[in-house]
């Protein structure tokens, strides 16, 4: 009976007061992952988070594929933030080809880019409510992200899945008269994110659930490699935007929002916050943004890079998102990397949830801004 | 900021909506509004026209034959296939045009972009469901048809708030 078992099959001892909970994978509330939770009574004594049931094989996939093929895969992970996902891709293989882009191209790319961040956030706004139990926080920024959606629609031609950027600019030139509805439509996005903070962020019932929950200090935001809204709300003012800037940001005004406390109810107010500076990064880049010129160089049907490697990253709904590619002279790349910000954070969950009841986990969970399928990739 | 005055301001905030117009729209009888007539390529500049990417439209006076549209949709979504057709046009000396399965594509536009010949377009028709898996099979004589849509409803914004007018 005392047999020796494998490593992976060893049986735990039975604790009578420790019992063993599946959060997921079918849970709505966590996503299309589990998180493994040890309650004691009502306490959470130990997490386990087990991601990986949507596992695409995305990088697997790009090795078959050449630089144009890539592109409509490459954003599926994250269709709601699928510019920003394609985001380093491009910027990589531009960099492989030896590609120089318009200056009106670099405009529009960081036009959608914030648009689409505003969609992300927007729509894991949504979910931060009904996991809250706030359903009004459901609805308003479901149909508010209307807007953006449908600006995205004129610029792209989809709602969701762009495949908008290309390697040497945009795959089209904006509709006429686009200016006009971008601002009009940002301007009442952004009247509208203001009203939030009534029902939402000044709500004693939310700061009541969600401050000093989950508290992640400054120290182990860094030394467990955090990023985006996660190490901004911890206190460290990092930013790819403004760290490492890329297109025209470095000719944009923004600033970041930075907050101090760490807990579930910063890390939930900095999206926001962010939203509002993407509003502004928006209405600056329209009115510096070249009236006309081309958007898009041409290239030779399947570009072939040199024997070379690029890492690049930017900054995602989610944090930074880099992607490294390996070239060897053929049409399809040798290897494409995504490193996303969602499985960063996701690190972070285990020390969050420790001590912590069993009520406070969604809102600890899903205010780590984790998107379990770009996770996954 | 007391626990009860924010639970007022709270509700408020909610009770304000009651007076404001709806801002989803009713689908079926209301369509939303698109720009232009679907997106579409110019091959001598190598930039696309904005437009909705929904169903394509072929030209069969225009269709060579090239299969360029098929080769570029081979590692996006396999939808197109090039298959026999019975018109005769001058161009077009195989008598090969491509058949779209709507089944299995993801609506990218690349095989607009592929096309040299001004013979592939997409258009604002996205409504293209079907009983049954045969019926998402497009045939070119199919796709030759121009799609007849009425949509015309856009994003209001007034001082009260927006709405689909």
């Amino acid at each position: 009976m005392t047999a020796e078992l494998p490593p992976g099959l060893a049986l735990q001892k039975v604790d009578e007061r420790i019992m063993t909970l599946n959060v997921g994978p079918q849970h709505p509330g966590s996503g299309h992952m589990r998180i493994i939770v040890q309650i004691d009574g009502d306490y959470i004594v130990a997490c386990d988070p087990d991601p990986g049931y949507v596992h695409r094989g995305e990088e697997k996939m790009a090795e078959y594929r050449n630089y144009i093929t890539n592109i409509p895969h490459l954003e599926r992970p994250v269709i709601h933030d699928s510019c920003n996902i394609l985001y380093p891709y491009v910027l990589g293989v531009e960099e492989l080809l030896g590609i120089e882009v318009p200056e009106r191209a670099k405009y529009i790319r960081v036009i959608a880019s914030e648009l689409n961040r505003c969609i992300y956030t927007m729509y894991w706004l949504a979910i931060y409510g009904i996991f809250l139990g706030h359903s009004t926080m459901f609805m308003w920024p479901a149909g508010d992200r209307e807007l953006l959606i449908d600006l995205m629609e004129k610029m792209s031609g989809a709602r969701v899945t762009h495949a908008h950027f290309v390697p040497g600019g945009v795959r089209n030139d904006l509709p006429p008269n686009f200016e006009d509805v971008c601002l009009r439509q940002v301007n009442y996005f952004e009247k509208r994110i203001k009203e939030y903070a009534a029902i939402f962020y000044d709500n004693p019932i939310l700061i009541a659930r969600t401050e000093k929950t989950g508290i992640l200090s400054r120290q182990d935001a860094i030394r467990l490699g955090t990023t985006g809204s996660v190490l901004r709300a911890s206190g460290v003012d990092y930013d790819l935007r403004k760290k490492e800037p890329y297109d025209v940001y470095d000719e944009l005004d923004f600033q970041t929002n930075v907050l101090k406390e760490g807990d579930s109810y910063a890390r939930s107010k900095v999206p926001w916050l962010d939203m509002m500076e993407s509003c502004r990064i928006i209405r600056h880049a329209l009115e510096k943004m070249p009236k006309s010129g081309s958007v898009r160089v041409k290239l030779k049907p399947n570009p072939k890079g040199g024997d070379d490697s690029v890492y690049k990253r930017v900054e995602s709904g989610r944090g930074s998102l880099g992607c490294y590619i390996v070239s060897d002279k053929k049409p399809e790349p040798y290897r494409v990397k995504l490193s996303v910000g969602s499985f960063r954070n996701l690190i972070a969950l285990p020390y969050l949830l420790k001590g912590e009841k069993l009520g406070n986990m969604p809102s600890v969970y899903w205010s780590l801004n984790y998107w379990p399928v770009e996770a996954d990739r | 900021m007391g626990t009860a005055t924010g639970i007022i301001k709270a509700l408020n905030s909610g009770i304000k909506h009651i007076a404001i117009k709806r801002f989803t729209l009713r689908y079926p009888e209301e369509k939303l509004k698109f720009v232009g007539d679907g997106y579409q390529f110019d091959p001598s500049t190598g930039v696309g026209i904005a437009g909705l990417k929904g169903r394509h439209m072929l030209f069969h006076d225009h269709c060579t034959g090239c299969q360029l549209c098929s080769i570029a949709c081979e590692g996006v979504a396999e939808a197109i296939a090039m298959v026999k057709v019975p018109d005769q046009q001058t161009q077009n000396k195989k008598s090969i045009m491509p058949q779209i399965d709507y089944g299995k594509c993801v609506f990218c536009g690349l095989c607009v972009d592929a096309c040299p010949f001004y013979a592939l377009y997409m258009t604002n028709d996205y409504e293209l469901s079907s009983f049954s898996k045969e019926g998402l099979i497009y045939t070119p004589a199919q796709l030759a048809v121009k799609p007849y849509v009425t949509q015309d409803s856009e994003i209001k914004i007034t001082d009260r708030g927006a709405t689909h007018g």
